[in-house]
Formats: structure tokens, sequence, C-alpha cells
């Protein structure tokens, strides 16, 4: 018997919780032949990381996965095997109903946020107990063995490693996207959130002695770039130079598309979680802008991150590294630290590729749940407190 | 009904209709996630003991607990024994004040909560604010007035807290018992 699943998504706003959402949902599917049910109360917003999906169906099948429009008045449906909520969006009320009557109970699971800080693993796995003899388990995602890693598709290190000793597949992938960078320019791609200490930075990239192709795929970052360029809005396939540097809007990109494009860059910059992951799978260093909170909730974040992942580093490239990191998230000037961090480039470069490895021999999110489902079923769970400790 | 987060330490939850004393309650806000309370929880009928975890605002069903007032008497191995004002002495075990045992030591005059359920001593209060002498704790080395400047200082049961710079070994300090946190001095108790 092939084990269901329902994922759970509501779109708070941007694309990173449908992105890890998606991406799980595929990787059940082609990697562990579950049959899934991806449920997403905003499909508009989907469809610019999916652009095969239509807005106007209520369920459709993609790559394997039937895409469920989550309907505001719930449709009885039978609850699958498994249940996972994505970042404790609220269940149906129905929905939760009927998973208590099924005559096998469900592995309810709430996929957490990612974060690197220590309380983490203490609490991956754990149960909480609900109504009606129900019990959820919190699967953290995370950077050590002692959480559920992090979302890596099958034979994603080998792709990429594949793709960037291919000039030629990388040079036909920047033409499709209209890019023709001049050779020695350092390519980076630029994703982020509203960053007010970014004209220092492009300030700094356009007086270096480097040049710089920036790529920028339409999103919430170009209007601080029209300000700072003083031009107009801002759309796919715009070029502008300043000096050294080269800015280029691109379309939003497909994930796929999007791995490409961070393959191809010297260095990129990234937001939020899914993006973040993608670029430590890139092997190349990256800048990480972490989702803002109101009085800096993010930053005890951003540090533990930056704990783990600065270990090994000497430390010229370990204060630039963190000089860079905490300017880029505190809208900092950043001409000095910008400047520091390229004088450690090499060995920031060959830092990431080895983090990357690093990451790539702990298991991933989509394995570490099949493995946490068997568990669990086989310590025969009963809906009596506590319930059975199935670890990863 | 209350929330998770309302729950405390040395409180019992009525989960499944057995009762579960919750003896570490850890409240966590990071970043995107959930706002969590992680809780250890012990059975007061086997006695075995779980962990788990819960949004901060799931409810959770309060069992109802006597208090009656006790001092504490003396220990001897890991059984700690406390006294009402009419002699009766309760007998708990190091496990049952896992959340207060930190603060105990001897010759201590507080006056505590001894907590029943269903006539069963299941654990010990201690006051708000309790008050302990430092036994030993490095100098001043930068002479910060501030109070904002910590330093470690052990009380004379070995527990370990931090505590302001100014302060001195041998002297009284007081510390909030619900979060082990230093205060401020104080002066010893008569």
């Amino acid at each position: 018997m092939r084990v269901t699943c329902d994922i759970f998504c509501t779109v708070i706003d941007n694309f990173g919780d449908i992105g890890v959402t998606w991406r799980l949902a595929r990787q059940l599917v082609a990697e562990h032949d579950q049959i899934v049910r991806l449920w997403i109360d905003d499909l508009q917003s989907f469809c610019r990381l999916c652009p095969e999906a239509s807005n106007e169906d209520e369920v459709q099948m993609l790559q394997g996965v039937a895409l469920h429009r989550w309907p505001r008045q719930w449709q009885q449906v039978y609850p699958a095997d498994v249940v996972i909520e994505a970042f404790a969006c609220q269940l149906p009320a129905a929905y939760i109903e009927s998973m208590a009557q099924r005559s096998a109970p469900s592995l309810w699971l709430n996929l957490e946020y990612l974060s690197a800080e220590d309380w983490v693993s203490g609490c991956h796995g754990l149960p909480s107990p609900q109504s009606k003899g129900l019990y959820k388990y919190f699967f953290f995602p995370g950077f050590t063995p002692q959480t559920g890693g992090l979302l890596r598709e099958s034979g994603l290190i080998e792709q990429r490693l594949s793709f960037q000793q291919d000039a030629t597949a990388r040079q036909q992938f920047l033409q499709r996207l209209g890019v023709s960078p001049q050779p020695d320019t350092h390519l980076i791609s630029l994703f982020a959130y509203e960053n007010p200490g970014i004209g220092s930075w492009l300030e700094t990239l356009s007086v270096a002695g480097q040049t710089t192709h920036l790529l920028v795929p339409e999103g919430q970052i170009v209007a601080d770039l029209q300000r700072w360029l003083g031009v107009g809005k801002l759309v796919a396939g715009d070029l502008h130079s300043r000096g050294a540097l080269t800015v280029q809007i691109i379309e939003f990109l497909s994930q796929q598309d999007y791995d490409r494009l961070l393959w191809s860059c010297n260095l990129n910059a990234v937001r939020g979680e899914d993006s973040f992951v993608r670029a430590q799978w890139a092997g190349s260093p990256l800048l990480w802008q972490i989702y803002p909170q109101q009085e800096n909730a993010h930053l005890q974040k951003l540090e533990a991150f930056l704990k783990l992942y600065s270990q090994g580093l000497s430390s010229a490239a370990k204060a630039a590294l963190l000089a860079q990191w905490r300017a880029w998230n505190s809208g900092e000037d950043m001409r000095e630290s910008w400047q520091a961090l390229l004088d450690v480039l090499p060995e920031l470069t060959e830092h990431a590729e080895n983090w990357c490895r690093q990451q790539a021999a702990q298991i991933n999110i989509s394995a570490a749940l099949v493995q946490f489902y068997k568990n669990w079923v086989q310590c025969a769970p009963k809906n009596t407190f506590p319930p059975s400790l199935p670890g990863n | 009904m209350k929330t998770a987060q309302e729950m405390k330490p040395n409180s019992v939850a009525l989960i499944d209709g057995q009762p579960w004393l919750i003896q570490k309650a850890e409240y966590t806000k990071s970043g995107r996630n959930s706002a969590i309370v992680k809780m250890k929880l012990k059975n007061l009928l086997s006695g075995s003991s779980t962990e788990t975890v819960y949004k901060f605002d799931d409810k959770m069903e309060p069992a109802n607990l006597d208090r009656i007032e006790v001092t504490f008497s003396y220990s001897s191995d890991s059984v700690y024994v406390f006294m009402d004002g009419e002699y009766n002495q309760y007998e708990l075990n190091a496990d049952d004040l896992e959340n207060v045992l930190p603060f105990i030591v001897d010759g201590m005059t507080d006056i505590c909560n001894a907590v029943f359920f269903e006539g069963k001593v299941i654990s010990v209060d201690l006051p708000t604010t309790i008050v302990r002498q430092i036994v030993y704790t490095e100098g001043s080395a930068r002479g910060d007035t501030s109070g904002k400047v910590m330093k470690d200082a052990r009380l004379s049961n070995g527990t370990v807290i931090k505590v302001a710079d100014f302060c001195n070994a041998d002297e009284w300090i007081e510390i909030d018992s619900r979060t082990g946190e230093y205060k401020s001095r104080a002066k010893a108790p008569v």
C-alpha cells in the first residue's frame, strides 16, 4: 500500500512557505512513491513559482502531486496516513475530526521553520497532545543530526557539479535569461527583501576595481534599486550600468531555473528560508537576509546560524563574514564590510563547498519524514498518552 | 482551561484523564517559528516521565490542587522533609523537587507551599522572591556598578547563578525562584 500524505500550507507572504511545501510534495512523490495532496490557499502566488500551474483549477496534477485549492468552505475528504501542517497553519476543524475517526490514526506533523538555534534539537520529534486523543509531532528542519535535516532532492549536488563543469550549459542558461556577462566579471544574484543599507553596497560595487554583474529576479528589492539608480519602474530585461556595476532585472524564475541561477553565480544574496537553503546547495558564498521580525527577534536566529556556519573559517574570514551578514541584516553601511569580504572570498568559496558537502551527508527532510513515519507505525501508536516517540 | 503558556511548573494538567505534574516548562519564541512551550511531565499515578511540546496557545486542562504552608526541615540522601504548622511531615524525593531543588539550602526559613493532588503531596513551591547567601564569587574586575555586567556566584548548596558584578562573597542576594535569576542585593534574614 502506498502511503498517502496531505500537506497544508497557507501563504502568509512571499514565496518561502509554498516554496518549501511544493519541493517537499514533489520529493515525497518522486523519491518515496507517496500519494501526495498539497493544499494551498493562494494559487496565484503558487503560479509564479510553478508557471505550469493554473489559478483557475480547484484540483490539478502537477509533477505527480495533486494540487488542491484549500477552500474557505472545507469539503470533507478522507484524511491521509501522514498529515503535515506546514509552519503551524491551522487545519480545518472537520479534517481534524475525521483524523480522530480513522481506524488507523494519521501521523500528524507540524513542519516548522528552519533554525540553527540549540533548542531546536531538543524539541524535534516531540509529541503534542491534542483534543480527541490525537497527537501532533513537532518536526524541525535543521543543520545537525538531531534535527529533521534540510530539503535536498536526490542527485542535486551531482546535477549542480555537472552544470558547473559544463561552460556551455551555463552560457546557454544565462543566454536564455538574456544575460551576457563580460569575461571575468563577478556574477552576483540578488533575491532580497527591502534593505535600507543596500545603497552603500551598490555604491561600493560601482567604484570597485572588479566588475560586477548583478542579476535581480523581479521582487521586493527592485524598488530599492530604482531609487539608487534614479530610474522609473524596473522590469525584467532592464539593464543599467554605474561604473563597474551592471544591474540587470530578470524575470521571476521557477525553482529549477533559480537553482541554475545560483549555480551560475560567484555569490548569491538570498532571503528567508527556501532560497537560503538552495544557496547552500549551490556551494558558493552566500549572503543571507533573514525574514525580519519585530524587536529584532530574528537576529538571534541569524547569530545561531553564523555560529555554526563560520566554524572552520580563519579568524579573518570569520570576522569578514560576520560583519557583512550583520550589516546586510541591519541596514548598516557596507562599504568596509564588503571590501573585507572580498579579501577572503576565495576562502569563503572553498568553505561554502565544504559546508554543502557536510550538510549533504546528513539526512534530508523527506527521507527523515519517511523514516519518522516508519518508526511511528512500528511503535504501534495507541491513542493514549504518552504516545510512542518514533525518533528519526 | 488554560493555555500552555499559563501552565507553570508545579501545576498539574489532566491529559486523557491522567494527572501530569509539570516539572519544567520552557517557553521559546524564535523568528517566525511558533511560540512553543516544551514541558517535562511526570505522571502522578504511574511515576513515568515524558516530554512534550505545545504551541503557547494550546489549551490544557488544569487539575485542582491544594496547598498548605510548610517550612523545610532537613534532607537525608535524596529525600527532603518539610513540616507544616501542626508538625506534620511531608517527604519528597529530589525528582519531585527538580524545579526548586537548586534553591533548597540547609537552614532556610522560607514559608513554602506544599502542593497536593487528591491528598498526596506532589511538590513544593518556594516564595517568588527568596534570599540566599553567596559563598563564593570572583572579585569585581571592572568595578562595574550598573548591575548589567554579570558573573558567576556559588550558593551554599553548590548552585551557581549569575549575579551583578559588584556582588561579593558572603553577601546576601534576592533571587526570583521562578526563573533562578538574580534580582538585587539583600539584607541577611533575621
